[in-house]
């Protein structure tokens, strides 16, 4: 049953985006009730107009990275009794018009976390890297170490209800936790959802090095700390 | 047979530096008596080295006492980087805890 009521916050872990952060809180806007961006220690002006654009600022006093600036989001937002969390870049890479298909199974109660996709038919103008090494890569590390069935192994536009957010509490603190965050809503038998987005980058995306450092850190993860529902 | 002289005197130099900071309390009496274990053991392997050649020959290696105290010491070596990985691991995550609390501390 649809429930129109819930209150949805909007997390945005942003470093460095003060080019970008008023476009997306303005894009953004009508399709919650709050944002959250989570300043990462930026060096620019990010905070300051994320702030005068109407969004809750949160500070961390020092550089963590967007794993860990997702999770202190996710922190408030439980705090603020959000119904509903998405996950949501500041880098304007992702159309804020498409939250409502987001939040839709989660509002009519159909799965407890979204995960947006870039394979399911909609346009995305992928680096080539990016498109056959890291992707098909990802893909196969997700599913053989991670037990992970997505087409996506690695997007960051997500959507969580209450208990998925409280099911997952985020380790990686820099770029694995998107396969974190999967690995952990299947390890808690979370109901799934893939909706179809759209990614635009403007500019090269991820490169090859960073696609080997989230292998890295997510198998560092699993022999520290391997991935389950907390 | 200099070898081993050369060898004791090393160990000898480490043994009287770690009393030294023994003595300034620049360790731990638990840091001191590891360490004054460990070049203890490293001084007995260098005066009994023959007795190790004999007993790394009896146990079926085929290289001789001091090669096997260095895998042993590259086995230890791997051991504590190893555990130097883990305690970093876990000082990074209770550094991200502590800036969330802060933060989240700071909106209140």
């Amino acid at each position: 049953m649809a429930a129109p009521d819930m209150k949805i916050i909007c997390v945005i872990p942003a470093w460095n985006e003060a080019k970008n952060i008023v476009k997306v809180i303005n894009g953004v806007r009508p399709h919650v009730q709050e944002i959250v961006v989570v300043d990462d220690s930026s060096r620019d002006e990010t905070g300051r107009l994320a702030a005068g654009a109407g969004a809750t600022v949160l500070r961390h006093p020092i550089n963590r990275g967007q794993g860990a600036a997702l999770q202190t989001g996710n922190d408030y937002a439980l705090k603020s009794a959000a119904d509903i969390i998405v996950h949501f870049d500041g880098d304007d890479q992702f159309l804020a018009a498409e939250i409502p298909d987001m939040v839709a199974p989660l509002k009519e109660d159909r799965a407890d976390i979204v995960f947006g996709s870039r394979f399911l038919g909609r346009p995305t103008n992928w680096p080539a890297i990016k498109r056959y090494v890291i992707m098909p890569l990802a893909k196969i590390f997700t599913r053989l170490v991670l037990g992970v069935k997505l087409s996506d192994p690695q997007n960051g536009f997500r959507a969580l209800n209450r208990r998925a957010a409280l099911a997952i509490r985020i380790t990686n603190r820099e770029m694995a936790h998107a396969s974190e965050i999967q690995a952990k809503a299947f390890g808690a038998r979370l109901r799934i959802a893939e909706v179809p987005v759209t990614v635009v980058y403007h500019e090269f995306g991820q490169k090859l090095s960073g696609g080997f450092q989230v292998l890295k850190d997510l198998l560092i993860n699993k022999i520290i700390n391997p991935p389950k529902a907390e | 047979m200099w070898q081993q002289i050369l060898a004791g005197i090393i160990i000898l130099f480490f043994i009287i530096r770690l009393y030294d900071q023994n003595k300034k309390k620049e360790i731990t009496p638990n840091e001191f008596a590891i360490w004054l274990a460990f070049w203890l053991t490293a001084a007995l392997a260098v005066i009994f080295i023959k007795q190790i050649d004999r007993l790394v020959a009896y146990l079926g290696f085929s290289g001789n006492g001091i090669n096997f105290l260095i895998y042993l010491a590259v086995l230890a070596l791997f051991y504590l980087v190893f555990r130097l990985r883990l305690s970093i691991a876990k000082l990074d995550r209770q550094l991200t805890e502590l800036v969330r609390q802060i933060t989240l501390g700071d909106k209140k």
